[in-house]
């Protein structure tokens, strides 16, 4: 009998925010370690829980992009959600697709060239085949009164329809023990969201439908409060900033190659990267206006900072988060096993 | 002329009456139709419902019945319409868009339901 770790934020308050249901964080590794499949696993774990859930496993060893098209040192390799202790069989369980390298995919998705210059020994793994899925918008996966959404990013409760936004590399540091912050989701980050990447594997958005520059919210004055009520787990400035600061460093331009978020844009301005205007929308200036990132505010003359030097003032640089509070992963998150 | 689909209020009351075939008339509650104004309901299910209460009906320990309606994927998309209208009542100008829908699953009526007699054909089939 072998026992699977799993780590778990239970539903309830989180000091003053709403966990509307149980998140459960796997590694891949536990999870072969214990001669399962990724679907065993998440069922074994599911059966301890009797009310909803979101499951999201991870390959620590893998790359991923986040919403801006910037790429991280992890990816999840599946998601689940979960009631009354059982997955949906049709609707509440979902893996990842991994990508080949080709020159075609680097040309259609430039971004991706990040792939080969920081993390070229990892696989790829991005969002979920559109094919296979049995829910044709989304990237979710939905049981009972659970909803596990944009690859495992946002979960929320089907009946009381609250919500929370878990940006992939905030979970990435759950997993690794590091730092988060706790918060609001606030306006900038709502505004920050829409400002996607074409990918035909999106783990937001399939088929390449959105390009580089332009926003997926396309919603002007209304963009900021899309998801600004929504509480948030979110990564340490400090380590968003090292993300950044790597795409950035293998030649990314904001809204040329990766999304210009107000965090991209950010930490760019201290680097002396200027974001590619010609290439960005109207729509997607008028959105960032309306959090306050004008093109004024873009072409401003800041401080050349180090990249040691950004990373240390993180906090003061990147924006977002309404009313942060920082938390070592071992306060929020239990370890848990499962007799398997 | 009758098309090969059901009116919605003749659905409805096909699905009471086929509460009151057992020993015992028993109520029979429709819901999830309740936004509806006007549907065609699929014929060939309709008489499948049908035959479902008519089943439950029959057994004696049951002592009423309630068909829900809820979306077969739970992930619906809508075209939103959006009008303005002159004094008149007249539209003048009218903007699409389009509006996904998430939605629970069964799992929330079944969950403690001892058993379950699952008769929907896969998804994609009829």
């Amino acid at each position: 009998m072998n026992r699977l770790k799993y780590r778990v934020i239970p539903e309830g308050m989180l000091d003053d925010i709403l966990v509307p249901l149980t998140i459960v964080l796997i590694d891949y590794e536990d999870v072969k370690a214990c001669n399962l499949t990724m679907r065993e696993a998440c069922d074994k774990i599911a059966a301890t829980i009797p009310g909803p859930a979101g499951l999201n496993m991870f390959d620590m060893t893998a790359t991923t992009t986040n919403s801006d098209g910037v790429m991280l040192d992890g990816s999840m390799t599946c998601m689940a959600a979960s009631d009354y202790g059982k997955i949906n069989n049709e609707f509440g369980y979902l893996e990842m697709v991994e990508l080949d390298y080709s020159d075609e995919l680097i040309q259609e998705e430039p971004h991706l060239k990040q792939w080969k210059i920081n993390f070229g020994d990892r696989k790829l793994i991005m969002g979920p085949d559109p094919k296979k899925k049995n829910i044709p918008i989304h990237n979710a996966v939905l049981t009972g009164r659970a909803g596990n959404n944009n690859s495992a990013t946002e979960m929320m409760h089907c009946i009381t329809m609250e919500e929370i936004i878990l940006p992939i590399s905030g979970q990435l540091q759950l997993m690794r023990d590091g730092d988060v912050e706790v918060g609001g989701t606030g306006w900038i980050i709502s505004v920050g969201i829409g400002m996607v990447v074409a990918e035909e594997y999106g783990r937001i958005v399939p088929h390449r439908q959105f390009k580089v520059g332009d926003t997926a919210h396309k919603s002007g004055e209304y963009a900021k409060f899309l998801k600004s009520h929504i509480p948030i787990i979110a990564a340490c400035k400090s380590d968003l900033a090292k993300y950044i600061i790597k795409a950035l460093e293998a030649g990314m331009i904001p809204g040329k190659d990766i999304g210009a978020s107000p965090a991209v844009l950010a930490v760019a301005r201290h680097m002396k990267i200027k974001p590619d205007f010609d290439n960005m929308t109207k729509a997607s200036f008028d959105e960032l206006k309306s959090v306050g990132f004008t093109k004024e505010w873009m072409l401003e003359n800041v401080e050349a900072l180090t990249t040691d030097e950004i990373i240390a003032r993180a906090d003061e640089i990147i924006p977002g988060v309404d009313q942060p509070k920082t938390y070592k992963a071992s306060d929020i998150v239990q370890i848990k096993y499962v007799e398997v | 002329m009758k098309l090969m689909h059901t009116k919605l209020p003749e659905f409805i009351k096909k699905m009471k009456d086929a509460a009151t075939k057992g020993e015992k008339v028993k109520e029979c509650n429709v819901v999830g139709l309740e936004s509806l104004k006007t549907a065609k309901m699929q014929s060939l299910r309709t008489g499948r419902l049908e035959q479902a209460v008519e089943d439950l009906a029959k057994d004696a320990r049951i002592d009423s019945v309630e068909v829900a309606v809820i979306p077969r994927r739970p992930e619906s998309m809508h075209s939103a319409i959006v009008r303005g209208f002159d004094k008149d009542g007249k539209p003048l100008h009218a903007i699409l868009e389009t509006i996904n829908i998430l939605h629970p699953t069964e799992d929330v009526l079944l969950h403690d339901c001892e058993e379950i007699d699952d008769r929907r054909p896969p998804i994609g089939d009829h």
